[in-house]
């Protein structure tokens, strides 16, 4: 550090900074607190209205349930104003933060116009009563379509700006928080934390030292084990930048995380279906085992609608998306930032120079923290207070009809334009090839990752998210 | 913390976020470069990693001084 410090000491030195971005410019050039603002300011509306004896339901418009072509028709008929509110509605809140983050609204509009009206037809597909007999759940078939699309025709570029997979899904995490009482994620938080915790350390340490036999990188390896371990691509990026990786490495990490999730977004409700698992335990495995929220919360979306659809398998629909996301969420992501810290604090003491330096520090933790959760919690909080006092027939009667589920359809919306955004900007033939021992480190460590989650979910916690 | 030669103001540093998922395929499928966890990490062309901003070199050049700079 001493040699960098005096190498060139002359005029550039002194030479003016660009100015840094104050903690506060952060707020509104940071996705994660535009999904806070369009979440919560939402959930703010929503509750205003219903204070005053209104509620968001005329504009949370969602499918009803039908069986004949001519009722969509119908449906169509006597809500089109709604759903063009609808669309008005995001695309105006959308729009607003990806122009602050640098996305230019005329470019994201017609491509947000056809994702809303693709993700629509996809939730009047998943409303028909026959849906979940052919398996055709929203978020399967959103992501299969996108899929096809993007590796076949291939996505136009012009659709690219509005396919915005982690902003639409941050901001459906802070909308489901309405749905979540506050004493709920009290008492569940404590749970899901262990449980990732064992599955987390047991990941990450399987990867990282089948990497270090495989004569791996350690950044490579850290940069692998915590795509695996902790919140995948996500985890990835945040951990390639923290140990200083090489581009390639990060690479290979981003395209077996995202190759490995999309397998899993298939897999793992079809292992559960399979095994008849409760939707709480089911979303408590996928959040133990998969990689990324956006594909999770896809598997996790799938397996709920199968709750009194399908026999054998308890639970509401809620359950799995809930479990999820006190397992995937609260329990692992919120920790990106310690993972960043020890890492970075490991490569510059022990690791091999890599002829940059720099010094971990422990604002790393606040800096990486995913503020989204923030938003999540705040949710909870607001709709908890609100409904403070509320006896529980009132709850169910008025609440959840006039307040809370409009935001659920909300929610949905929000998912569906993520699990679709997926597909469609996932070309394959794109990614980098990521070699034979990354690829063995990896995959082995999936193979104990599901394993290990399965077991918590199952067996050591089972009774808990069977009853969430 | 950043100082005048850490390469959050060096000419081989990019850190923008379309840059940074232009340069990584498969990241905005499931992530994102304008989260939060990524704060304000970036590319060194120079070296061909992925660093964070306060990170300092050798090879520190004003921006302006190199080639390897985007518009």
């Amino acid at each position: 550090m001493a040699d960098i410090a005096h190498a060139e000491p002359g005029n550039a030195a002194k030479r003016a900074l660009p100015a840094p971005i104050s903690p506060w410019a952060q707020l509104l050039r940071q996705e994660d607190w535009w999904s806070i603002w369009i979440g919560l300011g939402l959930c703010a509306m929503a509750a205003l209205l219903f204070a005053n004896g209104g509620s968001l339901k005329w504009l949370a418009v969602a499918p009803q349930k039908w069986s004949q072509p001519t009722e969509v028709l119908a449906q169509f008929a006597s809500n089109g104003s709604r759903y063009a509110a609808l669309f008005f509605l995001w695309a105006v809140l959308f729009g607003l933060g990806l122009s602050a983050l640098g996305i230019r609204l005329l470019k994201f509009l017609p491509g947000f116009a056809l994702l809303f009206v693709t993700t629509g037809l996809l939730y009047f597909l998943g409303s028909w009563s026959q849906a979940s007999h052919y398996n055709l759940e929203p978020p399967l078939v959103a992501l299969a379509l996108g899929l096809a699309v993007a590796n076949s025709m291939g996505t136009p570029a012009w659709w690219l700006p509005a396919l915005r997979v982690e902003f639409y899904i941050k901001t459906g995490i802070v909308l489901l928080g309405a749905g979540l009482p506050l004493t709920l994620i009290g008492w569940a938080g404590p749970v899901a934390i262990g449980q990732a915790a064992i599955v987390s350390l047991v990941t990450f340490g399987t990867i990282f030292m089948a990497a270090h036999r495989l004569g791996l990188d350690p950044r490579l390896a850290a940069t692998l084990g915590t795509g695996g371990a902790v919140c995948g691509v996500s985890g990835a990026i945040a951990i390639g930048g923290a140990v200083g990786a090489k581009k390639q490495d990060v690479s290979i990490a981003i395209s077996l995380v995202v190759g490995w999730a999309i397998v899993m977004i298939f897999v793992l409700p079809l292992a559960a279906r399979s095994l008849h698992l409760a939707t709480g335990v089911a979303g408590a495995w996928i959040g133990t085992s998969e990689f990324a929220d956006a594909a999770g919360l896809a598997a996790a979306q799938s397996y709920g609608g199968y709750a009194g659809q399908v026999p054998g398998i308890a639970g509401t629909a809620d359950a799995a998306v809930t479990a999820f996301t006190l397992m995937k969420v609260i329990g692992r992501d919120v920790w990106i930032g310690v993972w960043a810290f020890v890492l970075a604090l490991i490569a510059t003491t022990f690791w091999k120079p890599t002829g940059i330096e720099r010094r971990a520090g422990v604002g790393e933790i606040w800096a990486r923290f995913p503020k989204f959760v923030l938003g999540f919690l705040a949710a909870s909080a607001l709709i908890t207070l609100f409904s403070r006092g509320v006896d529980y027939a009132t709850y169910k009667h008025d609440l959840i009809p006039g307040l809370v589920a409009p935001l659920q359809a909300l929610r949905t919306w929000a998912f569906t334009f993520a699990f679709l955004s997926i597909g469609l900007t996932t070309r394959f033939r794109e990614f980098a090839a990521v070699g034979a021992r990354p690829f063995y480190a990896f995959t082995l460590g999936v193979i104990v990752n599901v394993a290990v989650g399965y077991v918590l979910s199952t067996s050591v916690f089972g009774d808990f998210w069977s009853h969430l | 913390m950043t100082t005048a030669r850490s390469c959050s103001s060096c000419g081989h540093f990019h850190n923008e976020p379309a840059a940074v998922e232009a340069a990584f395929a498969g990241l905005s499928s499931l992530s994102s470069a304008y989260a939060a966890v990524r704060a304000s990490d970036g590319l060194c062309r120079l070296h061909e990693r992925y660093i964070t901003a306060d990170s300092l070199c050798l090879g520190y050049a004003p921006r302006g001084a190199t080639s390897t700079r985007q518009s």
